[in-house]
């Protein structure tokens, strides 16, 4: 009965990242002078498309994060958050077009119906370990999706719902956002992405993380220590799937039409996972950095007339042309190698790879050390 | 496929969507079989499997409007070629992650669906291409009911293919060197079995099977590169239904399924699909190893 | 000293195949059990009835008078009995450290305290210097303390340990029953199953053997070493 003994491996000794010898990187004062720096973008730029990059990628940064939570640290490989997505979409919606609530309140209730619907949702799928858990979210989101386009008379179906206008929120007698034009979405974006990011950090750093990421390691493991793996799933999921409907109403508010398709189609599924993995999963300032290359390299491919509006190019340029003429229709044909690469080469993402640069550049740096201080060896 | 509205109607309306579900069926456990061959021997569940049946009904529609050559023959052609394709992926990517995480695989052969859809999107549009034979609409009436002739033809494909392939893993020593590497990877690999070059030869024939499917569906489907993503969902029913990994089994279950589906879909035509992933769930969570019991080939 | 674990005639039935059929003995405070027997007798699953992971088909399992058959391993760690694992389970991909923190923090909320608790335990099984080491990458023997060090910093009242000195090196072998017997002066009680003899009768106050799922003897190492049944059944198998 006795077990197989492994061959002992070499020990890994963990590192904090650092991008700089002694200096903690990205530190809490860096994350607040980069959401201070972000704040004042829509004061210097004001071209349509640039805000509209910033919004993408806002919205990107808040999808991965929050897959992050029950994907990334809970280790609950969802390949069925586009449920949730489109709960949060068109609950704002139907609310605010077929009842006429304002959307931060309906915003509020979209999040709630959507921790339901995940506490539902999980009750059901928990019980599947591994691919089989992976299988049963597709078909749950699919049931959603499916059901989303048969009942008609409750969600007008394949036809879909288009957004009439948004109303002026008052907030005091004074002063009132009137969501037109981008700026309001720029902010709205912003402050969810940055919950979202903040949610990621607590999750890291509490209690509640550790249990997380036991789970991930090794689910009975975790739950002889005391660890109930059902609870602690549930709740990875109801944050994930809270922040997920945000983003999903976000959403909704600014493309301003939604249709099941759209809203809960497996490639808004695949894209949260994606966004993950590129960057590095499981960790805080992955989904971060997976965001903005998706995003950049698929709005970029889709229409490259961002690159003029932020001047790093003439409209004549051939380059733009060329993106115009010649990759239209491709950047998922990209995206798809992109990923591919990641998953065969870097499966830790770009952090994973920054983080193998930085140890190869220290090693070498410290074996050029040793070398110097032996001259006479040679 | 034109339903008897005869007045004796409800009777006949069931006899046919049962039979007509059985037809179609026999597609459906085709591709079934290839996504548990290649689950079986590796362990891994390929979501591009329906854009493999999508490169299959290309291959056909291609050469049928090229040359001319009707789509059941070309099998000779498009079958290797598509073999040749499945060796080809399981060479260059399959085989580099075998060892990592199951949910990475996962979104491995995800993405590969994707590049391959979006390939034959950049090259042939989203038209929807259709390929016409003379017996494309055609029937035959068989005591009361109509039997669509390229779904009859293909049925009597799929059973003989069904058949070959059931032999070639019973009977063969390369079958039985497959069923071993589906049954225990480590020991077949210490028995002397060439374990990679098995790999490779199972995802070649699943691939090879999907794209005969494909073939077979291309005289009555719309062919458009988004074409396979339904049928890699309802491959999965299939292949859960009959247990993962198991030949019998999917070819069981694609029957299953077809009848399933027609006969939801007589009644109520939208909710066809909704019902398939109702019960995939059911059946995941109250019977993972399959109707039949058991997992293996 | 009473009993902190009583069982009470369990059986475990898969399909028709006893795993456990009527097993019944205590665990005095404060001492060390031992089990025994062959292999496929029925140790690590009378592990598993106990803490939880399955419900025993019959009979009773009380730990400290309450009877917790159905309770689930979570709450039975809680509760204060921890087990380890035959085959270690550490999280692979946290470190050392990490690892015992998860233990710890059953018992507190603060990742302060947790930390501090957890180096107090791997300093007791002496790998201290490891703390910031991944724990997917020692070798065996440290996997084994680590497995160890991450049930003790749950603070149970009884510690099971599922053959913590398999495929160690006699060295390591030793270390660990110093560990136990460390523990036990520390007035941990625990039940120990182990394969080497010598272990099990230099570490044990009292012996249980199993034997195709039924406890064949019980008694003090001196007078299991001397039951025929015990030695047709499970030393003259090997030794």
């Amino acid at each position: 009965m006795s077990t197989p003994v492994p061959p002992p491996r070499t020990p890994v000794e963990l590192r904090p990242f650092r991008l700089f010898p002694g200096f903690a990187w990205p530190s809490f004062g860096a994350w607040v002078a980069a959401i201070a720096l972000l704040a004042l973008v829509p004061l210097f730029v004001k071209k349509p498309l640039l805000l509209h990059m910033w919004i993408m990628v806002f919205l990107a940064v808040a999808q991965g994060s929050a897959w992050n939570v029950v994907g990334g640290y809970a280790g609950q490989y969802s390949v069925g958050h586009a449920a949730y997505f489109g709960v949060g979409a068109y609950t704002t919606m139907m609310l605010l077009e077929l009842h006429q609530i304002a959307p931060w309140w309906g915003v509020g209730l979209a999040i709630l119906n959507a921790v339901i619907v995940s506490v539902v949702i999980g009750a059901i799928t928990f019980r599947l370990r591994g691919p089989y858990f992976v299988l049963g979210s597709i078909a749950v989101a699919e049931i959603v999706r499916l059901g989303a386009l048969y009942w008609k008379g409750f969600t007008k179906g394949a036809e879909g719902i288009l957004l009439s206008g948004i109303p002026p929120l008052q907030i005091t007698q004074d002063w009132t956002i009137a969501f037109v034009g981008k700026r309001p979405f720029f902010y709205a974006a912003l402050m969810l992405a940055v919950l979202v990011v903040a949610a990621n950090w607590f999750v890291q750093n509490t209690k509640l993380g550790f249990y997380f990421q036991a789970i991930r390691e090794d689910q009975d493991a975790a739950h002889s220590l005391g660890i109930g793996p059902a609870l602690h799933k549930s709740i990875a999921l109801a944050i994930s799937a809270a922040f997920t409907a945000w983003a999903g109403s976000l959403f909704a508010l600014y493309v301003r039409f939604i249709d099941p398709n759209i809203v809960i189609g497996l490639d808004v599924s695949v894209q949260m996972v994606l966004i993950c993995i590129i960057g590095g999963i499981g960790t805080i300032l992955g989904p971060v950095v997976g965001a903005f290359v998706l995003t950049l390299l698929s709005e970029t491919l889709r229409n490259p007339k961002w690159l003029v509006q932020a001047g790093l190019f003439s409209d004549e340029s051939p380059v733009i042309a060329f993106i115009q003429q010649r990759l239209a229709n491709t950047h998922v044909l990209f995206y798809g190698i992109l990923v591919v690469a990641v998953i065969l080469f870097a499966p830790d993402g770009i952090l994973g790879l920054a983080r193998d640069a930085t140890a190869r550049v220290r090693r070498r740096l410290a074996a050029g050390g040793r070398r110097a201080r032996q001259p006479a060896e040679g | 496929m034109k339903h008897t509205r005869g007045r004796h109607g409800s009777h006949m309306l069931i006899l046919q969507s049962i039979l007509s579900g059985i037809l179609v069926g026999g597609v459906y456990a085709l591709v079934g079989i290839g996504l548990t061959l290649i689950f079986g021997v590796m362990r891994v569940i390929n979501f591009a499997h329906g854009d493999l049946l999508m490169l299959g009904m290309y291959a056909t529609w291609w050469i049928f409007t090229k040359t001319g050559i009707d789509p059941y023959l070309s099998l000779v052609l498009t079958a290797p070629l598509l073999f040749a394709w499945g060796a080809l992926l399981q060479t260059a990517f399959i085989n580099r992650i075998l060892g990592s995480l199951p949910q990475n695989q996962i979104l491995l052969t995800i993405v590969l669906g994707l590049v391959m859809r979006n390939t034959m999107l950049l090259i042939f549009t989203s038209d929807y291409q259709i390929l016409t034979t003379s017996y494309s609409s055609s029937s035959f009436r068989l005591f009361g009911l109509s039997v669509s002739q390229p779904l009859l033809y293909s049925f009597l494909v799929t059973a003989v293919i069904t058949a070959a392939l059931y032999g070639f893993l019973m009977r063969t020593d390369t079958g039985q060197a497959i069923r071993a590497t589906a049954q225990d990877r480590e020991a077949a690999q210490l028995m002397g079995i060439n374990v990679s070059r098995m790999s490779i030869l199972a995802f070649g024939l699943g691939t090879a099977l999907a794209a005969i499917a494909g073939a077979l569906l291309a005289p009555t489907y719309y062919i458009y590169p988004d074409v396979g993503a339904p049928f890699t969902l309802k491959a999965f029913v299939v292949v859960v239904l009959g247990g993962m990994g198991s030949v019998v089994g999917a070819t069981l279950g694609g029957v299953l399924i077809g009848v399933a589906e027609s006969l939801g879909g007589a009644w109520v035509a939208g909710l066809k699909d909704l019902n398939v992933y109702v019960l995939f769930l059911l059946i995941l969570l109250f019977k993972p190893s399959g109707l039949l019991g058991k997992s293996r080939m | 000293m009473g009993a902190i674990l009583q069982i009470r005639h369990v059986s475990k039935f898969f399909g028709g195949l006893a795993a456990n059929s009527d097993v019944s003995f205590d665990v005095e405070h404060e001492r060390i059990l031992g089990l025994i027997g062959p292999n496929g007798a029925g140790k690590t699953t009378l592990f598993n009835c106990i803490t939880g992971y399955y419900p025993p088909t019959k009979g009773d399992v009380l730990f400290k008078g309450v009877r917790i058959n159905g309770l689930q391993p979570d709450q039975v760690c809680r509760l204060g009995m921890v087990r380890t694992w035959q085959k270690v389970r550490p999280l692979a991909k946290m470190s050392v450290l990490d690892n015992v923190m998860v233990g710890a923090l059953l018992r507190t909320h603060s990742l302060r305290v947790a930390r501090e608790v957890a180096m107090e335990q791997l300093r007791i099984v002496r790998l201290d210097g490891k703390a910031g080491f991944l724990a997917g990458g020692l070798p065996i023997g440290e996997r084994k303390k680590l497995e160890v060090a991450r049930a003790l910093a749950t603070k149970p009242e009884l510690l099971l340990l599922d053959e913590v000195m398999g495929g160690l090196n006699p060295a390591e072998s030793d270390e660990i029953i110093e560990l136990i017997l460390d523990l036990k002066r520390r007035g941990l009680t625990q039940v120990v199953i182990e394969h080497d003899m010598k272990a099990i009768m230099r570490l044990s106050d009292r012996i249980v053997v199993l034997n195709s799922g039924e406890k064949l003897a019980e008694g003090e190492p001196k007078a299991i070493v001397a039951n025929k049944d015990v030695v047709t059944a499970y030393l003259g198998e090997g030794a």
